[in-house]
């Protein structure tokens, strides 16, 4: 259809036909749809390049056996299969599930965080700023302060713990097996607590301040109408922080890179960094494939979870 | 009529709050200025003997300006080319054509495929075209961002229907009007493009590790992370080092907040 030509007119009609207009009008339309696709075409390129034939390449490449030097031959389900009896794998799949339930704890100091600036205190736009400073930065940069923070002799944390007598020695928080991934998780919290914050807001903006001041002269405290009126109108903000901060936890690349490696042994071992490991450490393109499958299905599964939970749909958001 | 509730304990939970929030900067400023081992213990909470050695020190120990370059290089690609290209396919769908609604599904489903999930075949597919360890392939894959891209159309939305035809009329082409009616119009959803384009690509990390090989192409956080795989935290220059990359993002957001947060909440809203 884009291609449509010009109708063929006999000359005696070309003047007065209405068919005309109807053409004429008909070929600015196709010639002003071809120009629409042009300005997409950059962006289509962009992300059928680095999404959508990544995404069917990683599917394919999971059922074939290929290395980069080799000739790609099939492999049916050989690599899933392996990766049951892959020890590595599990762990990091149970620290990955155990990072994303970590997102709840995030939203509800957030959620704490977001009531207290939204009342009308003197100074919450500073506030606002210094809870929010810290997700545009760096992650490299956040996951070294936060070493330095967890560090055994001199940080801060354990400095401040064996003053105050808690502790009677240091915790090698990053090196323990018991602490790595929850100091992992306390960082992760830290970074992005200032987005929930900010989504949260902006979803308690929306509520009508009349509905409050209702509620109030019919004698429902303060406590009451937070359950009763602004937890219910505040959950397509809560489910759309739960969908970032899951995007953003089971993501969590730069942090456990640079905090742990991984490490100790496989203690904070996560399924991206598993992933970067199987293909580009160990070159098993193929394998990391299947991982990277088992990955993709993990997040849309949580997010069609969380959707279900938020019990409405994503798009219903735009409506709001 | 509900404000009756006491201002002091609001006061101490936010204070407490950025306290939290701020601490571990100053630790790191603390130990980056400090004179001193920064292994002594007891550490000092005050820096003793303040100085500006460590920073030097960076200058001299890794190659500071050729990485600062390369971010630079990577974040100005990735910031024109999401301006550009946003712009044009706002532009695109603010319109109705045939095949509309199969780009924006297309659209709102690669919302969904996180950069993490594709790199091994990203990595073959930069390969291919022959654009790895070079500046316009660590760009490439962030020069659209669909966010960004309805961050533009919500604003071309506003843009009354009667100026376009009126410019049209006037024998404007599409392209002209683009960049002389709708791009003056929509100076903050340029600002928010910006913003949130040079921040991504100035902060990320997974893809110039994978992708860069020569230490000529490393950007700012490759460095540092190399940095710190070399020297193990032994030095306080990885703190100035820290401080240095942290500059210019934090400057950045402090000077247009307002942009990043408005782009980040109307994106996230509407995608």
């Amino acid at each position: 259809m884009v291609f449509l030509k010009e109708p063929m007119t006999p000359p005696a009609l070309r003047a007065t036909s209405p068919l005309r207009g109807e053409a004429i009008r008909l070929r600015h339309r196709t010639r002003r749809a071809l120009l629409y696709w042009c300005f997409l075409a950059p962006s289509l390129a962009i992300f059928l390049l680095y999404r959508i034939i990544p995404i069917v390449w990683n599917l394919v490449l999971s059922f074939q056996y290929w290395s980069p030097l080799g000739e790609a031959e099939p492999a049916g389900f050989d690599h899933y299969e392996d990766l049951l009896q892959d020890d590595v794998f599990w762990q990091a799949l149970w620290n990955t599930l155990i990072v994303i339930g970590s997102a709840p704890i995030g939203i509800v100091i957030a959620l704490a965080l977001a009531l207290l600036v939204n009342s009308d205190i003197r100074g919450r736009d500073v506030y606002r700023t210094i809870i929010f400073v810290s997700y545009p930065l760096m992650t490299v940069a956040v996951a070294i302060i936060w070493r330095w923070m967890f560090d055994e002799r001199v940080g801060l944390i354990n400095y401040a713990a064996r003053t105050l007598d808690l502790i009677d020695k240091p915790i090698p928080f990053l090196n323990s097996f018991t602490w790595a991934l929850p100091s992992v998780i306390v960082a992760n919290i830290w970074q992005i607590l200032g987005f929930y914050m900010i989504i949260l807001l902006t979803g308690l903006q929306t509520i009508p301040h009349e509905l409050h001041e209702a509620a109030a002269i019919d004698g429902a405290g303060p406590v009451h109408r937070f359950w009763r009126i602004t937890l219910p109108l505040l959950r397509p903000s809560i489910f759309l922080a739960f969908v970032i901060g899951m995007l953003n936890s089971i993501t969590s690349f730069d942090l456990v890179y640079v905090m742990t490696g991984g490490g100790p042994g496989r203690a904070t071992e996560i399924l991206v960094t598993y992933i970067y490991k199987l293909g580009f450490v160990q070159t098993k393109f193929d394998e990391a494939a299947a991982v990277t499958m088992v990955f993709f299905v993990l997040l849309i599964a949580t997010a069609w979870a969380a959707n279900r939970l938020a019990g409405g749909n994503v798009g219903a958001m735009d409506t709001e | 009529m509900i404000h009756r509730y006491p201002r002091s304990p609001i006061h101490l939970a936010l204070i407490l709050a950025s306290f939290v929030m701020l601490v571990p900067f100053y630790w790191v400023l603390k130990t980056s200025v400090s004179g001193e081992n920064i292994y002594a213990y007891p550490p000092s909470i005050i820096p003793r003997n303040v100085n500006l050695f460590y920073y030097v020190d960076v200058w001299y120990a890794i190659p500071f300006a050729r990485y600062f370059m390369n971010s630079v290089a990577v974040s100005v690609i990735a910031v024109i080319g999401n301006v550009a290209f946003n712009a044009m396919a706002a532009y695109a769908l603010t319109h109705g054509f045939r095949g509309k609604s199969f780009v924006v599904l297309l659209f709102l489903s690669c919302m969904m495929v996180p950069f993490q999930a594709t790199i091994i075949p990203a990595y073959l597919i930069t390969g291919r075209l022959g654009l790895l360890d070079s500046w316009l392939g660590l760009a490439l894959p962030q020069c659209s961002t669909i966010i960004c891209i309805f961050v533009f159309k919500a604003s071309f939305d506003a843009v009354p229907r009667s100026l376009i035809d009126a410019a049209r009329i006037d024998g404007l082409s599409e392209w002209r009007i683009i960049w002389h009616i709708m791009m003056p119009l929509s100076k903050s959803a340029i600002a928010t493009n910006v913003i949130l384009a040079f921040i991504w690509s100035w902060n990320n990390f997974l893809w110039p590790l994978i992708m860069t090989r020569s230490a000529d192409m490393q950007t700012l956080p490759l460095g540092l992370a190399r940095f710190l795989s070399y020297q193990e935290d032994t030095t306080g220059a990885l703190y100035a080092f820290c401080i240095m990359v942290l500059a210019p993002g934090l400057l950045l957001f402090l000077l247009a907040q307002k942009e990043f947060i408005r782009g980040l909440t109307s994106g996230a809203t509407k995608g």
